[in-house]
């Protein structure tokens, strides 16, 4: 098994819970004034359960365990079992220093030094104390207790504060010096170096925005001091001409020249001065230019690269998800890292992570095969993946490769053909390379259970959707069978330039970014082809359905089209459209910029640019005229999922069935927020109840662990019911052991997601794929 | 405030006496707050009607600006503006609003005067007709909006005030800047 830097997934950790516990303090203090305010609380169990969630993920049971039992007191508390009293908030804070204590120390040995036993003791008691009503004379000692601990806080946030600045020299210079105790922690403090300072990105994006401005000034200013030599130019025309009307003039009869020969020399010499000086001008400005110039493209590069950091920082936590993943799989399996040093946009790399662990998960689970397989294939046992990555001109390559068993093109032309996305004749059609883009498809999936919403094949549309949509970039596989596929990421350097074709529409311009361009023609007329009503145009052996750009838009028809049709075609998940525009005017690197706070999406637009002359131009988004583009060809196949729903009408219904206040509300706002109408049961009893009394919902969600009846047994009981044995299923649970994952699956349920993955996204696709 | 109950019995009429002081002081303080206590409103025309926004919500006021199309946009959106490296959008609050007697806007030629206005979210460039007037009303003589408005313009006005024998209707800023396109 791979070694694995625990130190920079742990920094991570710290790096947030740093903040968490400083509004958990807070939280705290703010309760004291107003035991009863409901957003307080809420906040503050959110907050709880991040950290729960958080620090179980890198393996610190003892907070996860801390934070779950204060978040059982305080749920007591919002429910009203318990009410909030100031003796409890010395608990707590003692509870959070421990967590503290423990975060600081992650990694090290240190839970034995702090009183876990004491603090969870007390935890426990507070939990179970039942309506206790505090005793007289305990006021005034609490509020003394309160005071105290609102003091220790207050050191607390300072502390936290401070540490912001250098969270990674943490571990090494003081981790086993600050313990729980203020004056050493005070002592500590002092010997801090502030290294780094951290800054909002907000911030650095406010001033990129304010020097590309700069930039953009700049460009003007260049024009200006161009315009400037041409004015000198004239000038120096002007004085020529004059100089012959000189000579002329004084070939006349003296008598005649007498009454403006003085107007003449004095016109002369303005003349002359107004050259020289005109000449001097244009050439200091131009000096003066070329300098700022200099120091803008500096300015701007330097800007830019406040942003960037090297995707190791992204890449470290990979060799722990890849054990995770390989023991979740039973296999075994290599992660070869190559290229951490190549330098990201930050932007670019918090979303980079995401999809990288699809891809890989998606190599552990089909890629390699098992053991046995790859001996019998003549290959080692032990299966390699390989992340590579690069940086190639002004984009970024990474490459996730296995050397397992290669996508069969065979396998994915029958699976897409039983699905419904291709016909038969379709399939015959297609070469490897382009049956192997299929499982890019919407919900293109070849497996019979969904275990987590990644891998499985689920989500490797979602996961190219969003590299094109979000980052800008393109996803491509190369796969031979038998020796292994290749997934290629590539994305551009920075989220805030991109390469884009400038076209006109309708006396408009748009800028379209050309990763997504194969390429750009000029057609005659004749070479377009009418097939049942469709233009098509046939390039390298395809036929490409052509649409105009200015119908996908819902713009006007305003040119005369020119002699030869100008059309550019897109490629996007392995299919073609061609483009009619009126006009290409040119290629060139642009600056993206949002829409604004007020248009927040934007059909077919991704955002504008503002070029050279401070002119504002769309730009197009490519996913969007696809979409769009072939739906108005006619061209779109047939899809499961979300249109086809839409269609069908009606709101859908869902039945939350979840013990948990906290998880059971969260869920009910996602499933709100998209537009379900919600019916929750408290336990698998009650839930079953409700399906028996003739509540038809679209699908059942499901915690394990609960009261009276666990998730399991309700489960069983659903799918043994010839009624309801039609509703999916979908588990949602914090056990994830694969026995007990099996358990699930035998129980019949449809999907089993587990709360350690759990986001919005994964719940609602997983709940929309199984309904559709 | 459990312990409220035997504290009366015992002292009532210190207590009384605290009440009354406490009650005048706090009328006191009303008095003064109503006295301080105005709204600043910008005043401007849309068609024959005036309107207002509140002034604090006001950015900026826009007469030069060149508007870029956005193409399936609602129809109250223009388009969007570059203010200084900021991306704004700019609406036809008429349109929004369903402001009769309105003629069409025409951005090519002469363009009508825009305020750009903000609330916590989000700010937008609204055109109007004409700018008018910063006028300081007190808080009170805000009254709500018309009942004789078809519920499909009372929610974009917060309240009306008379000013100089006009009414005028105060744009409801957080409906009227809602994000656009935000669940499709």
């Amino acid at each position: 098994m791979v070694e694995f830097d625990r130190s920079a997934f742990i920094s991570k950790f710290q790096e947030e819970a740093t903040d968490l516990l400083q509004r958990l303090n807070e939280g705290i203090i703010n309760l004291e004034a107003d035991p009863v305010n409901r957003p307080i609380i809420d906040q503050w169990l959110r907050d709880a359960h991040t950290l729960k969630g958080s620090s179980r993920m890198v393996g610190l049971m003892e907070i996860s365990d801390i934070a779950h039992r204060m978040e059982d007191i305080m749920v007591k508390v919002r429910e009203g079992m318990i009410p909030y009293t100031a003796d409890m908030s010395d608990t707590f804070f003692e509870a959070l220093d421990t967590v503290v204590f423990l975060t600081e120390n992650a990694g090290k040995d240190a839970a034995s030094e702090a009183d876990l036993e004491g603090v969870t003791g007390r935890l426990v008691a507070m939990a179970n104390s039942d309506v206790l009503a505090p005793e007289p004379g305990a006021a005034l000692e609490a509020e003394v207790a309160a005071a105290e601990a609102a003091a220790e806080a207050a050191a607390l946030e300072e502390e936290a504060e401070d540490a912001e600045g250098d969270e990674h020299d943490d571990e090494g210079q003081d981790g086993a010096a600050s313990g729980p105790k203020r004056a050493q922690r005070e002592e500590t403090l002092k010997s801090k170096t502030q290294a780094t300072v951290r800054i909002r990105t907000s911030q650095v994006d406010r001033l990129l925005n304010l020097v590309s401005e700069v930039v953009i000034s700049q460009i003007k200013a260049e024009q200006r001091a161009r315009d400037l030599r041409s004015v000198s130019g004239m000038g120096a025309d002007v004085h020529n001409l004059w100089g012959r009307i000189k000579t002329m003039l004084g070939m006349l009869p003296a008598d005649e020249q007498g009454a403006f020969l003085d107007d003449i020399r004095l016109l002369d010499d303005l003349f002359g001065d107004q050259r020289r000086a005109l000449v001097a001008l244009a050439k200091e400005y131009a000096d003066d230019m070329s300098r700022t110039s200099t120091v803008v493209a500096d300015l701007q590069e330097h800007a830019m690269e406040l942003r960037m950091l090297p995707v190791s920082t992204v890449f470290t936590t990979f060799p722990r998800a890849m054990r995770d993943l390989a023991k979740q799989y039973k296999k075994d399996v290599e992660l070869i890292i190559e290229g951490g040093d190549t330098e990201l946009d930050k932007k670019v790399l918090e979303e980079i992570n995401d999809p990288l662990i699809h891809i890989m998960r998606n190599a552990v689970d089909h890629g390699i095969e098992p053991e046995a397989d790859r001996v019998a294939a003549g290959k080692p046992a032990k299966g390699t993946i390989k992340l590579v990555a690069r940086q190639e001109g002004d984009r970024i390559v990474i490459e996730i490769s296995d050397d397992g068993a290669g996508i069969d093109p065979d396998r994915v032309r029958s699976a897409a053909v039983r699905k419904g996305y291709i016909t038969e004749s379709e399939a015959k059609s297609l070469s490897d390379r382009e049956a192997s883009y299929l499982i890019f498809e919407k919900g293109f999936s070849t497996a019979a259970i969904i275990t987590e919403l990644s891998g499985r094949g689920v989500g490797m549309d979602v996961v190219r959707e969003f590299v094109v949509e979000r980052l800008k970039g393109s996803l491509d596989v190369d796969s031979v069978l038998g020796q292994g596929s290749t997934f290629r990421l590539t994305i551009p350097l920075t989220l805030a330039i991109i390469r884009a074709l400038l076209l006109r529409v309708s006396g408009q311009t748009f800028a379209l970014p050309t990763s997504s361009i194969e390429e750009t023609l000029r057609v005659e007329p004749s070479e377009v082809i009418k097939v049942e009503g469709r233009e098509v145009i046939r390039r390298q052996m395809r036929t490409i359905p052509l649409v105009h750009l200015r119908d996908i838009l819902g713009l006007d028809s305003v040119s005369a089209p020119e002699n030869k049709i100008p059309i550019a075609t897109l490629g996007f998940s392995g299919h073609r459209l061609g483009l009619i525009v009126d006009e290409f005017v040119g290629e060139q690197q642009i600056v993206i910029k949002t829409l604004g706070s007020h248009l927040k999406r934007v059909d077919n637009v991704a955002g504008v640019t503002i070029l050279g002359a401070g002119e504002v131009v769309p730009i197009l988004n490519v996913p969007d005229l696809m979409a769009n583009g072939r739906q108005m060809t006619g061209m779109r196949s047939r899809r499961a999922g979300s249109t086809v729903k839409e269609q069908e009408g009606g709101p859908r219904r869902v039945l939350i069935c979840e013990d948990s206040f906290t998880t059971r509300e969260l869920e009910r706002s996602i499933f709100e927020a998209a537009g379900y109408i919600v019916e929750t049961a408290t336990d698998g009893a009650q839930g079953l109840a409700k399906l028996r009394e003739g509540l038809s919902p679209d699908a059942v969600v499901t915690d394990v662990q609960m009261p009276n009846m666990t998730g399991f047994e309700l489960t069983r009981a659903i799918k043994a019911d010839d009624m309801l044995s039609s509703i999916p299923v979908i588990i949602v649970t914090s056990l994830e052991r694969d026995e007990e994952k099996a358990e699930g699956i035998n129980a019949g349920a449809d999907a089993y997601i587990t709360k350690s993955v759990f986001n919005q996204d994964t719940l609602l696709d997983t709940v929309e794929r199984l309904i559709s | 405030m459990t312990e409220a109950g035997p504290t009366h019995r015992f002292h009532a009429d210190e207590d009384r006496a605290i009440l009354r002081r406490r009650a005048e002081s706090l009328a006191q303080a009303g008095e003064e707050a109503i006295a301080i206590e105005t709204v600043g409103l910008l005043l401007f025309r849309l068609g024959e009607e005036w309107y207002a926004v509140p002034i604090e919500r006001v950015r900026e006021i826009y007469n030069e600006y060149a508007v870029t199309r956005v193409p399936r946009v609602p129809d109250f959106v223009l388009g969007v503006v570059n203010v200084r490296g900021e991306i704004v959008s700019v609406t036809d609050i008429a349109t929004l609003m369903r402001v009769p007697s309105r003629t069409e806007i025409d951005l090519s030629d002469e363009k009508p005067p825009a305020i750009i206005v903000a609330n916590d979210t989000c700010s937008s460039a609204i055109v109007v007709d004409e700018i008018g007037d910063i006028v300081d009303v007190p808080k009170g003589s805000v009254e709500p909006p018309l009942s004789t408005l078809d519920k499909s313009q009372i929610e974009y006005i917060a309240g009306s005030v008379f000013i100089e024998g006009r009414l005028i209707g105060i744009v409801n800023l957080e409906k009227a800047l809602e994000p656009v396109g935000e669940n499709t």
